[in-house]
């Protein structure tokens, strides 16, 4: 513990100076010079690297912070700098400067005006009525100039091929016009109907209204699906709209038109629910990218709808979410759960988020992640929190057998695996501890007469960064997993995330002292650096990874 | 088996044996007050007596007007000629606003009828229609014997060996109406 302590102070200047570059010190900076003619040459496959991710974070439009200067900064790529602020947070995530995906948030009504005045353009535009513009631009995925194309093209194919054609050519529907009495309902089989107890769609297959009731009551109840139901008349195309609900079975129609809201938002790529619980808010962004804090607390990707994951893309999330599900048998649980005491082999649960553990039973200090002695994390020992690299240890890598192979392949993920969850179980106990934060605040408050609710906000705020560090560390590892080491990215990677780690381990065990203990100038410097290291390590992704 | 204990009725199984069977069989007119399910299939029961599908034939078994028995020809121009196939019929209770469950106890080899008896027809899942009957569905599957569909096959062997070598198919149709519906 003492000579760790000592180990972190030397970071504390670049804390100070906001822009101020971490990397200047580092073996990576000093070694980019000797392969700069490579970097060069390669700069083409990284920069289709950046392509990609950049495809995940959204296209950043530069940011007049990153415009300053940055003495240190190498001044080629300087002025294609990206903003790497990814994930805002609270209200200042929306102010225009850090909005450049246009991320919004909208209630339930105002999708539903914006779907209306959708439709309505189209109705002016094509002089049809509005339950025939909407199921159009349903068919179309409400891309208006894919409608208009298409419309043009052939308009008569179109229309029936979205199951209006009838209602745009045919007289309407309503009341048929058959003679006043002994009508024939084809569903219930009856045969004694006065013309005004049937009913039609414009297509002329006409049914009892009791009939239709049960149709529609039948089709609402089989969910979402129920916009796209169509004539009860066998084999007929014409599709229902809100019309005939609202003209045979109003009761239903509430449920209806929240379908078709809802298939409007699923529908379109650039808009997404917000996944929280019993939460009705539309979450938007003019690039189908970005994540977004709902007012209900939830934070989301619009992408994906899973918590913001930076650096890691959509897909690969995907990927390793199924890769974890398939793989995560009991005994993986156990190894990411409990761990054995390197020295006394007592099995150990985590339940506080740093890293720095002391055994109960024999006093040992160690580091969580890779059982080390934590006097082994010094400077002084060639790297601080040497933990994030995986290195197959005792294997032979010559070995090509199957069986050495598939070893080899689960031991890499079980590597990255381990840490994405330890990274992850942090996160909920730095939530937990959120929770509590509030009291604490209030504790210290107490504690000192001159102190003001001011001042101890940035309890709070440790705490919260606490948690966006956390969540960004695990990702760090699914990113990893899939990263492809070419030209050393790799390392540099590893690189930015150990000093990632490093510092959240630090913030995480100043944010969780004994009040009487803590130093707020420490923690309050503490959470100024490490969001700059999370800006950094996600700038670095931002950028291609080809700049140092 | 000595240690058989002596079961002693007790008084609600008493009652419960005393008490009047349920009124048997059920009273057609009395069904006709009931849900619009029950009315519509009885209406289809008695269009089938008046108008009988060609090779086809259906009614409840037992006292459950839920619960059908088809029985179906094989179709002249078909492998399956000769052959007697018996269907089970299950309606749902909100029929016909949702398809009747359809499938063969008779074993068949046919690409679009697997080895449980399924049947792979569209009318029966997606595009069922409320205004279509249980004759017209025997219809179907009767015109689905005589022209298999191998594009949407239920089992892609048969569908295969249809495609690839059509008197083997038939050879082997024609073996298995012989061995179990005949």
């Amino acid at each position: 513990m003492s000579d760790s302590e000592d180990d972190y102070v030397y970071d504390y200047s670049d804390a100070s100076s906001d822009e101020g570059d971490e990397m200047k010190t580092s073996p990576q900076q000093a070694k980019s010079p000797q392969e700069g003619d490579s970097d060069d040459e390669d700069r083409k496959p990284a920069a289709k690297k950046s392509m990609d991710i950049r495809g995940e974070v959204g296209v950043k439009t530069p940011s007049s912070k990153n415009a300053n200067a940055n003495p240190n900064a190498p001044p080629a790529h300087g002025s294609g700098r990206k903003s790497y602020d990814h994930s805002p947070t609270g209200s200042d995530y929306l102010s225009p400067a850090k909005n450049p995906d246009g991320l919004k948030l909208m209630e339930a009504e105002q999708v539903r005006e914006e779907m209306h005045s959708l439709v309505c353009e189209i109705t002016d535009m094509l002089g049809i009525s509005e339950a025939v513009a909407t199921v159009l631009m349903r068919m179309h995925k409400w891309n208006k100039e894919a409608l208009l194309n298409a419309y043009m093209n052939d308009s008569n194919a179109t229309l029936s091929k979205a199951g209006v054609l009838s209602k745009v050519q045919g007289e309407g529907g309503g009341a048929t016009s058959g003679s006043g009495t002994g009508n024939t309902c084809n569903i219930c089989c009856d045969d004694d109907f006065a013309s005004d107890e049937m009913y039609a769609m414009s297509c002329g297959h006409s049914f009892c209204r009791d009939c239709w009731r049960g149709f529609l009551h039948s089709k609402v109840g089989d969910g979402p699906s129920c916009i796209y139901a169509t004539c009860p008349a066998a084999g007929c195309p014409e599709v229902i709209t809100e019309v005939e609900v609202s003209d045979v079975s109003k009761d239903v129609l509430p449920k209806f038109s929240t379908y078709q809201l809802r298939s409007y938002v699923n529908l379109n790529k650039l808009a997404r629910w917000c996944p929280g619980a019993g939460c009705t808010k539309v979450a938007s962004s003019k690039t189908g990218f970005g994540n977004i804090k709902c007012d209900c607390g939830n934070e989301f990707c619009i992408r994906c709808g899973l918590e913001p994951h930076s650096p890691v893309t959509c897909p690969d999330l995907a990927k390793w979410e199924e890769k974890c599900q398939n793989e995560s048998e009991t005994a993986n649980w156990i190894l990411a759960n409990t761990k054995k005491c390197p020295k006394c082999f007592t099995r150990i649960e985590k339940n506080q988020g740093c890293n720095h553990m002391v055994c109960q039973q024999c006093k040992f200090e160690f580091c969580w992640i890779c059982l080390a002695a934590w006097n082994e994390h010094g400077a002084s020992t060639g790297g601080y929190y040497k933990c994030n690299k995986f290195a197959s240890e005792g294997d032979n890598p010559n070995d090509q057998s199957d069986a050495a192979k598939a070893k080899r392949e689960l031991d890499r993920y079980l590597h990255y695996y381990q840490r994405f969850h330890a990274h992850g179980q942090a996160q909920k106990f730095a939530k937990k501890q959120l929770a509590q934060t509030e009291q604490r605040m209030v504790q210290l408050q107490d504690g000192n007469s001159d102190t003001s609710w001011i001042d101890v906000q940035f309890l709070k705020t440790a705490t919260e960064q606490l948690i966006e560090c956390r969540r960004v560390l695990k990702y760090t590892y699914t990113f990893a997993y899939y990263l492809e080491d070419k030209d050393g990215i790799k390392e540099r990677f590893e690189h930015h995330q150990e000093m990632l780690e490093k510092f959240t381990e630090r913030l995480s065990e100043l944010s969780e002292m004994d009040l009487e203990k803590m130093d707020r100038t420490d923690v309050v410097n503490m959470t100024r650096v490490v969001d700059k290291f999370v800006k950094n390590i996600l700038k670095y992704v931002d950028e291609g990874m080809d700049i140092d | 088996m000595p240690n058989n204990p002596i079961l002693i009725p007790t008084y609600s199984s008493l009652a419960f044996y005393l008490a009047p069977s349920p009124p048997h069989p059920v009273n057609v007119a009395l069904l006709l007050t009931l849900s619009p399910s029950c009315r519509r299939i009885n209406k289809e029961l008695l269009d089938l007596g008046r108008d009988p599908p060609a090779n086809c034939s259906a009614g409840p078994v037992g006292d459950d007007l839920f619960h059908w028995q088809a029985t179906i020809m094989g179709p002249d121009d078909s492998p399956y000629a000769g052959g007697v196939y018996f269907l089970n019929i299950c309606f749902p209770a909100d029929y016909p606003f949702k398809p009747p469950k359809v499938s063969f106890t008779t074993r068949i080899y046919h690409c679009n009828i697997n080895a449980n008896g399924g049947i792979c027809l569209d009318i029966l899942k997606d595009q069922w229609s409320p205004a279509l009957t249980i004759s017209k569905v025997l219809l179907s599957i009767c015109s689905l014997l005589t022209d298999p569909n191998p594009d949407d096959p239920l089992v892609p062997e048969i569908a295969t060996l249809l495609r690839s070598d059509r008197a083997k198919h038939d050879a082997t149709a024609r073996e298995w109406t012989s061995k179990y519906a005949m």
